[in-house]
Parts: C-alpha cells; structure tokens; sequence
C-alpha cells in the first residue's frame, strides 16, 4: 500500500528490501543492462583484477534500490529523478539491504526528497556499495 | 585522458523501451507495474562502449569504475516508445591521480522533447604502484 503525501513526515523510513546477490542473477543484469564488462561475468577477470571472484554491476545494485523507492511510492513513474554514488564492489553471496528516509518535503508541488543507501556486513564492517543516493518523488493530487 | 575531448558528441542512436526489456528488468528487480526507472541504463549502453572505447578520450579502460549516476525524468517513459539517445561528453577532470570523466545523455520522445537525461561519471583509478 503506497503513503498518501499528507501522512508523510520528514524522517519518515522507507522501507528496506534485502536480497543475497547470485552470479545467476549478475550475469542475467548483464544481459538485461546490456554491460558486458567481463569483470561482472567472468572470476578469472575479476581474479586478476584483485576480487575475489566476479561483482556485480554498481547498476544491478542502483536497480535495487530504485525497487525499494518504487515499491514504497507505488509507481516507478512518479520518481522524477534517482541518483547513487558507488563507493563499494558488491560480491556473489552478500545481502545487500536497500533502505532510506525522508529528507524533505514540499506540500506545494507534493513532492518528498529522499536520501537512499544500500549498505552490507562484510567481515564484521558494514559497508555501503551505494550512498548518498537521492530519489525526488511526485505524489499525486 | 585528453582534456580536448569536453564538449564531443556521439549519437544519436534509437534505443526501444521494448516489453521484454522491461519484463527482464522487472524480473530481475520487483517493485510495482511500471517501468523500473534505472532500464535507462540499457539506453546509455547503445553508446557508452564507443565512448570508453573512443581513442581521442584516451580512457584506460582496465582502471575505469563506475562513480556515480543519475537520472532526470521530464515525462514518465511509454512501454514500446522508441527513444533518441545522444551523448556529450559534460567534464574531464583529474583529482588525485583519478581521472572524473562525466557524460550527460539526453533521451528524445518521437516530438523531439527531451524525455530524461542521464549522467554518469566514471573514474579512471589511479595506477597502483
């Protein structure tokens, strides 16, 4: 059930979604994204690169967290602008965990900003493969 | 990477918001009916290997990341609308050894108006000694 825009409150969380990463899935993104960089499909590459094995694209990760916003908005079309910095590679195994809150609103337009991470636990540190993420969202009237 | 290179176009290219693109994206993902906003990310591919690869940008491709993205819509996208993608070449900076190369792609409907605009970094590492 999506929030209707006079029950929202600057704070406010959206919701987080998790989901372990696979290299079915990666490999299915590289295809669907059209990135066919190597480093995302093949270990020995990512090997020599100095990972573990393949990771996943900073899109597949963004393409996550865009679910998390328009699961929590109700309709991918009212997200008006989305933005990621990618500041962590993503492994085959992890959970990744998508969540934010809301930074701001603006009853006049009936739009909410939000700031968005996506963050795991690695080795005991939590860190984050996407901050500083934006959404702008545009509720209607 | 060369500086000189701000300013470069390449494209226009059509790219299809096809059914099954939206279906493998929305497969992938979840979330509600609709299309996933980041499948403009397919859009950028149709150019974004020319770029990379473009020899007067000089991008030493094995040290280049993704730093950051960002997508403006100016209109919700149509399933099956074919979009015009352009792309220009917005700064080439240098920060610590790491070269910021940043590219804006613009998106066109069937009328000529810009649809959404998509900028992306991508940041050439430092060589690691």
């Amino acid at each position: 059930m999506s929030p209707r825009f006079d029950d929202l409150r600057v704070g406010d969380a959206v919701p987080m979604l998790a989901r372990i990463v696979t290299s079915e899935d990666v490999r299915a993104y590289a295809e669907a994204g059209g990135d066919r960089n190597p480093l995302h499909r093949d270990d020995a590459v990512a090997r020599a690169a100095g990972f573990p094995g393949i990771i996943a694209h900073g899109m597949f990760t963004m393409g996550y967290l865009a679910a998390c916003v328009t699961t929590w908005a109700g309709d991918p079309a009212s997200v008006t602008r989305l933005s990621a910095q990618f500041r962590a590679p993503v492994f085959m195994g992890e959970e990744l965990v998508a969540g934010g809150r809301i930074r701001s609103l603006d009853a006049a337009t009936r739009t909410a900003i939000l700031e968005l991470w996506v963050r795991l636990e690695r080795e005991g540190t939590t860190e984050y493969p996407i901050r500083r993420g934006e959404a702008e969202v545009v509720f209607p009237t | 990477m060369d500086r000189a290179a701000e300013g470069k176009t390449y494209g226009p290219i059509a790219f299809e918001l096809s059914s099954d693109r939206v279906a493998a994206f929305r497969t992938l993902f979840g979330g509600p009916p609709g299309i996933p906003p980041t499948i403009l990310t397919a859009a950028e591919f149709t150019l974004l290997p020319t770029i990379v690869g473009d020899p007067e940008l000089a991008l030493d491709f094995a040290r280049v990341v993704h730093g950051s993205q960002e997508y403006v819509f100016h209109r919700p996208l149509r399933l099956g609308e074919t979009l015009s993608v352009e792309a220009r070449i917005a700064s080439i900076r240098e920060k610590g050894g790491s070269g910021f190369l940043t590219i804006d792609m613009a998106m066109r409907g069937a009328d000529g108006a810009v649809v959404a605009v998509a900028r992306s970094t991508m940041i050439e590492r430092e060589m690691t000694p």
